[in-house]
Order: C-alpha cells, then structure tokens, then sequence
C-alpha cells in the first residue's frame, strides 16, 4: 500500500516536473522556493517570538484567548494583503475587488479582540 | 518512544494533515477539472446540467485552496522543530525525505499564494498563472502523496501514546490548538466566499465580488468601442443576421451563472436566442463551435463551445441581462451565456459563429 502511494506520487510529481520544465525561469524559481524561506526564516520565528512575548506578558487568563485572537487576526491579514497591495493589479473591474477593504478588515479584525474579551470575562477562572 | 510535547506530536501533526490532505485533495480534483473543461482532451465530456455545475466546483476550488491557508500554516507549525533536527541528513532515504518536503512546502506555498493573489486579479509575478498553477498542482498533490506514504506508520501511531505529553495551563492545550486551527479556517472562508455564495456576500469583509454583476473585462480594456446597431452583423456560417433580425426571432430567457475561474460567481436573468436555433436557421451541422468577438486581439477573444454545450436549449447568445439591453461593458450588442460554463469562456462582443467539427 505505502509503496503504492509513494509511486503513484512520484508519477504524479513527475509529470508536473514535465509540464513545469518549459516555464522554468528565475523568476518562477524565487517564486518556487520563497514560500519556504519565508516561512521558515521570516514567519515561523515572528510567530514564536510573539508566543514567546504573550506567554511572558500577557496574564494566564488572557493567554490562550490573546493567542487565539491573535492567530485569527493574522490569518484575516495575510488574505488581504492581495487586496490592499495592488501595485500588480490587472486593468480595474467594475464590481470585483473594489470594497473598502481596510474598513472591512478592522472590523472584523474588532469583532475577533470583542470576542477575546467577552471569552476571558466570561470564563470561570477554575485554571488558576 | 519520545514523549512529545505539545502541538508538535505526531497526533496533532495527523490531524491537521488529514483537513489539509482533504482540502489539497478538493482543490485538485476541481482544479484539474477546471484546466479540462478549458482545454478538453478528447475523451472529456462536461455536463451542461445543473446549470451552476462549474460555479459549484470552481468556488470549491477558491474555498478550500483559502481554507489550506491557515491550515498549511498550522501544519508546518507542529513540525517546524524537526527542522532543526541534527544531523542535516542521516543517511539518503533521510535526505530524500527531506528533499519531499522541502518540495511539498514550496509547492504548496506556491499553489495558495500564487491563487490567492490569482483570485483578486493581482499577478506579481512574471511567469504566465494557469499553465504554472497547474504544472506546480501535479507536483504537490505529488509531492503530498510520498509524503503521505513514508509517514503511513507514524500516523497510524495510536492517539493514547502520544496524549502524554505534558499539559501547560494557560496557555493552548492540544485540543484548543486543533479547535483554533479549525476556526482560523472557517474565519478565513467566511471572510472571502461571500464572493460566490450570495447571501455572505456582506459578512465576507474580503471577499472580490461588490456589484451584484461585475464585469470582468471592460470593453475599454478589451479595445471594443462604441458598437453601431445598424451596422453590426453576427455571422453563423454563410448566413448574416442584423440586430434588429436577432431581436424578432424567438427568445429564451434563462436563470444562468456567470462563474469565473477566479472564483466568484453571480447569477442574472438572460433573454437571448439559442445558439442551436442560429445553427438551424444559417443550415449548419452542430457540432462544436468556434465563437469569435470583436476583441481585435488576447488569448480570450474567441472560445470553443462543446457541441454539448451547442445543443443545449439554455445556451444563448443573449441580447438582454436582467430585462435591459445588454450594456456595452457586458458584451453588447450579444454575448454568450451557457450554463456550466467558466466565465472566461462566456464570449462577449460576439461577431461569428463557426462549426468547427
């Protein structure tokens, strides 16, 4: 089962290789291999370093609903980067991406740190 | 055993890959559809109903390739130590497995952002999106696959030996870091797919779609300018129609999608003639056909119609959207509309019908 698996996988890398290989430049390459870079050299210590900070910080009882609402707000964030930045943009489109999007994102960027605090205030405080 | 510790056992590890394995396998599967509906080979046939068929498999394309996000991120944030697992590389089976990965990551990296900026028509990037997108597609469904295969054992580990690990009070326990994971996703869907389910359409604060009928490529962009009426013909094989004759012959009126390949989608009310009547009428065999614009030029100035599609009573070469004329931005003086169809197939500023088989 597993070489299955394995085989069938290495068949199907393959043929995206296939197809990929004639459109292979330098720029399609950074494209390749950013994603892991910057994850692991950029973000992946960012976050932590934030953990780090809250599980310093931030009170025992507000510590896992910061980390919640933290995460929520970069997720929301990281999905309106193409929205926000657009110096790449195609030709505008009457009715497509053209929403407040900043006004958007703070309010629900507002609505999640309502949240956390309506979690904290309202959890028994049985864990301290 | 090791006894893991927290959010970096190889349970949480499964778990997380499981969601992530079941969105990867979603957009795949839609996403290979969606290159094959554009460029059919021949043994692919797509159905013409229901009418909103690509609309549904192309907004689950774009919803679970959003979704893969906060999960991809989560995923690797349960295994980034191993990253620094020393030595570098034990032996070869060691360092090819770890060269999987690395070309997992990338891909995978590749498909979402590269999508995610697709889908809000933004391309910084200088290499052409669809044949990439689905060339690097092949190789992390790939990719994931070995992956899947050299880890089979480890997440068939029983959840029990790995529960052990100690418990931090305060901070996210294992289940509250699985519960987050599962609501970053469902916040980030919530956020964007408003853009093809109507009625989120005002909580998805980032979601493309504002206008209840966007356009998506405006005449201006497209270089057709103002169309004269009385000039203008439509030509079906040999036979020539004017507008005016256009109007007085039979008219359907149709409830179809606009579904576009980015993701959004939005429902109107064409009135328009069908094309097999055209083909009737001009004495042409139907087959597939070849639909051109006034678009002088773009790789998007013509597409090919299955014959499927062709027969189809529903597919119109409409004069109306909505009870009004069609405005120029939306293909006037007619545009194609066909039901199950990706939008950029959906030819505005139409000047010539051709049988092509």
């Amino acid at each position: 089962m597993r070489w299955l698996i394995g085989a069938l996988g290495v068949a199907m890398g393959s043929w995206g290789a296939f197809l990929l290989l004639p459109l292979v430049d330098v720029n399609l390459a950074l494209w390749f291999i950013g994603g892991p870079v910057v994850h692991d050299l950029l973000l992946a210590p960012l976050l932590g370093g934030l953990g780090l900070l809250v599980a310093r910080w931030v009170p025992g009882r507000w510590r896992a609903p910061v980390q919640v609402g933290g995460l929520l707000t970069g997720v929301l964030l990281a999905l309106a980067v193409p929205l926000l930045w657009r110096p790449f943009a195609g030709s505008p489109n009457p009715g497509l991406n053209d929403r407040d999007y900043l006004v958007g994102l703070l309010v629900a960027v507002a609505v999640i740190w309502l949240g956390v605090l309506a979690v904290t205030l309202t959890r028994p405080r049985a864990d301290r | 055993m090791r006894l893991p510790t927290r959010e970096s056992s190889p349970h949480t590890a499964t778990r997380i890959g499981t969601w992530l394995g079941i969105a990867f396998g979603l957009c795949f599967v839609t996403g290979v559809l969606s290159h094959y509906v554009q460029h059919p080979p021949g043994w692919f046939t797509w159905p013409t109903r229901p009418v909103g068929l690509y609309r549904i498999t192309q907004g689950v394309h774009v919803t679970s390739g959003v979704a893969a996000i906060p999960l991809l991120l989560a995923k690797l944030w349960t295994v980034y130590p191993k990253l620094f697992t020393r030595p570098l590389v034990k032996s070869v089976p060691h360092a090819v497995e770890r060269g999987s990965i690395l070309v997992l990551v990338g891909a995978s990296f590749f498909e979402l952002v590269t999508g995610l900026f697709n889908a809000t028509q933004n391309y910084p990037w200088q290499f052409f999106f669809p044949p990439a997108h689905y060339a690097v597609a092949w190789i992390a469904v790939g990719a994931l696959l070995v992956h899947i295969a050299v880890k089979l054992p480890l997440m068939r580990t029983p959840a029990e030996e790995v529960r052990r690990g100690p418990s931090h009070p305060g901070a996210l326990s294992r289940r509250g870091f699985l519960l987050t994971t599962g609501g970053a996703a469902a916040v980030a869907v919530l956020a964007t797919v408003g853009a093809t389910v109507p009625w989120l359409r005002s909580v998805s604060v980032l979601g493309t779609r504002s206008a209840a009928l966007p356009v998506n490529r405006t005449a201006g962009a497209a270089g057709v300018s103002a169309v004269d009426p009385s000039a203008w013909r439509l030509t079906v094989g040999d036979r020539r129609f004017s507008l005016a004759e256009l109007a007085a012959l039979p008219q359907t009126t149709a409830e179809l999608p606009i579904a576009c390949v980015e993701g959004w989608s939005a429902s109107a009310r064409w009135t328009g003639v069908p094309v097999r009547d055209l083909l009737a009428l001009a004495g042409v065999e139907p087959g597939d056909v070849r639909v051109e614009s006034l678009e002088r030029d773009g790789i998007y100035r013509a597409s090919t119609l299955p014959a499927l599609h062709a027969r189809d009573p529903l597919t119109l070469l409409a004069l109306q959207v909505d009870g009004e004329t069609l405005p120029l931005d939306h293909g006037y003086p007619c545009r194609l509309i066909a039901p199950s169809r990706p939008g950029v197939t959906q030819t505005k500023w139409v000047t010539r019908l051709k049988v092509v088989r």
